[in-house]
């Protein structure tokens, strides 16, 4: 009895080593994660000389908003930043509008009717998932070209307005959807683009907000192809506008940081609200899995 | 007996909205993805200048021919092979501990998801941009390494240093993805029943013998799904690599496929021989993504 007694107490102080340890695993690595988010906020709020001190003063002494305006007005005065982050909003929303509703509609055709070719079409769309964009980027920005597309709007758009993946989960989830309730609507007189957008689009909710979040956040930090068809500072978006002022404006850490900083409080504030949505985004890729 | 109340015309009418509801998508696909797809292959067989005026010239496997030939390409298929291993391994073996602690915890469990996904959420050219910084020589990288260390006032030259400056983009892709990996593998773990690890834990199974011999095996579809997945991404590296080649850091080292594909089309408007190397980028990516399709298959396990 004694010797249980004892064994038992070795492994409770063993197990409490391990929870502790544990403890200070997970939070070392938080701390190696965020460190460079505050990295990026302190620094950005003090001037340059104090940022490359050593050793680092993780608490800035006042907010150095000189940083900010630097960032927004750009090494020539220009103010071209708010321009190109206008354009970010305007590509990546127009992308995600219209992937999601593109996407829900042929996910919708290929999950609830059974027309001829319906698998090979099926087929088809899976293939494109394989196709990675950086092998038919050249040909596409042959094709913009040649369309006049360059600077402009429709050449930063374009190529993004279907999405197979995001294709194949709509239809997923659509084939789960009760055929008896679209059956139910058309007795009722319900035409099928109306079976679509009032009783699929409604139900389908949560599915779209995650793809929608996903689409957003994939446009939002596309850099190769503005890289390529948008040359014009008036039409680049806020990667290139970030490429360029690092580049030029190499030794004013202060505003490298204010322009970075700009740039990702929409997409944390986005992240911190709809977090679920985010998340559900990185899991989906899971699904595949049977 | 609902089926009994329409014709087949009705059927037939049906039918038809099918069509008509994939057929945008369809158009889409064939011009944006399947022609483009041929053209680059097409492309890949003619001397081809961007801005020319001269009708490209046939040349068949020219183009690969001078691609096996070259040693800068060869050099972007090391760049890319050891940027590739460098980073995927430990990004699976870190995001499996990561997630298998998180799910241990009875507490905080949001609040380290949350915390360890975030850096996945900033656009990748904000992220090289900072460690932009952090790598430089007055910067936190060498502050910390030398606090640890305990050797204070050494530049590690994490930047200038041919073999440092790919451990930094390896530091900078490992730091980017490893909490999103860790979500995919808690995905994994919670879809294991806890009724085996708590059987486990009636029979005596320590933690360390439970994670190896129940958890592991359960888990293999998810590991082989991320270790592809991180894989391909890493393949495909190019925003890291771009900002510090343009923030000063030298190219040779980190000139990766992509880089280099972009190098060749953009800078030296050479179509053709850039078409050929994005087809090579396509063969090696079209492996894995076999590989992956084969391994999820087989592997499939059931609780």
């Amino acid at each position: 009895m004694a010797q249980y007694l004892k064994r038992k107490k070795k492994t409770s102080t063993q197990s409490f080593i391990m929870d502790m340890f544990i403890w200070v695993f997970l939070i070392i690595a938080a701390l190696f994660i965020l460190a460079p988010f505050v990295f990026m906020f302190t620094a950005s709020s003090m001037p340059a000389t104090d940022i490359m001190k050593m050793p680092y003063r993780w608490m800035p002494q006042g907010f150095y908003w000189q940083n900010y305006w630097q960032g927004i007005r750009g090494n020539d005065g220009s103010f071209i930043y708010l321009r190109n982050i206008l354009n970010s909003l305007i590509v990546a929303s127009t992308v995600t509008a219209t992937t999601v509703i593109l996407s829900a509609l042929t996910g919708f055709g290929l999950a609830k009717y059974h027309f001829k070719g319906r698998h090979f079409v099926f087929m088809m769309i899976l293939a494109t998932m394989m196709i990675p964009f950086e092998v038919i980027m050249i040909p596409l920005y042959l094709i913009i070209t040649k369309l006049g597309f360059q600077n402009s709007y429709q050449g930063l758009i374009t190529p993004f307005l279907v999405n197979a993946f995001v294709i194949f989960l709509m239809r997923q989830y659509y084939v789960t959807f009760p055929d008896e309730i679209l059956d139910a609507a058309r007795i009722d007189g319900a035409s099928e683009p109306m079976i679509f957008s009032k009783i699929m689009l409604p139900n389908s909710v949560p599915a779209i907000a995650t793809l929608a979040v996903l689409t957003f956040k994939s446009q939002w930090d596309n850099l190769l192809w503005p890289l390529l068809v948008a040359q014009s500072e008036e039409m680049k978006t806020i990667p290139l506008y970030i490429v360029r002022f690092t580049a030029e404006k190499h030794t004013d850490e202060g505003a490298m940081m204010a322009v970075a900083a700009i740039a990702s409080i929409p997409i944390l504030i986005l992240f911190l609200k709809l977090s679920k949505y985010f998340i559900g985004g990185a899991t989906v890729f899971s699904a595949r899995k049977g | 007996m609902i089926k009994r109340l329409f014709s087949p015309g009705i059927e037939h009418k049906k039918a038809r909205w099918g069509w008509v509801f994939i057929f945008p998508s369809l158009v889409f696909f064939a011009l944006f993805n399947f022609y483009p797809i041929f053209n680059a292959l097409h492309t890949s067989l003619f001397r081809k200048k961007l801005l020319s005026l001269k009708p490209p010239k046939f040349i068949g496997f020219d183009n690969y021919i001078y691609l096996f030939n070259s040693p800068d390409f060869w050099n972007s298929i090391r760049a890319t092979v050891v940027f590739t291993i460098g980073t995927f391994i430990p990004m699976v073996i870190f995001s499996l501990i990561l997630a298998n602690f998180i799910i241990s915890r009875k507490r905080f469990q949001k609040f380290f998801q949350m915390a360890y996904y975030s850096p996945a959420v900033l656009s990748s050219v904000v992220v090289a941009a900072i460690w932009l910084l952090i790598f430089d020589p007055r910067g936190l990288s060498n502050q910390f390494v030398n606090l640890i260390l305990n050797m204070p006032g050494i530049d590690h030259k994490w930047l200038a240093n041919s073999v440092m400056v790919q451990i930094s983009t390896m530091l900078v892709y490992f730091w980017k993805y490893v909490g999103y990996f860790t979500i995919i593998f808690l995905v994994g773990l919670a879809s294991i029943p806890k009724s085996i690890h708590e059987a486990a834990k009636i029979d005596g199974v320590n933690a360390w013998t439970g994670f190896w011999y129940i958890t592991l095996p359960l888990l293999k579809p998810t590991t082989i799904l991320v270790s592809i997945m991180s894989m391909l991404q890493c393949l495909k590296t190019f925003s890291t690599q771009y900002l510090f080649t343009q923030g000063g850091a030298p190219m040779e080292p980190i000139n990766v496929i992509t880089l280099n594909l972009y190098h060749t089309a953009i800078r030296d408007h050479r179509i053709g021989l850039a078409s050929a190397m994005s087809i090579i980028l396509f063969c090696i990516m079209l492996f894995f993504t076999w590989l992956q399709f084969k391994g999820s298959r087989s592997d499939e396990v059931s609780y």
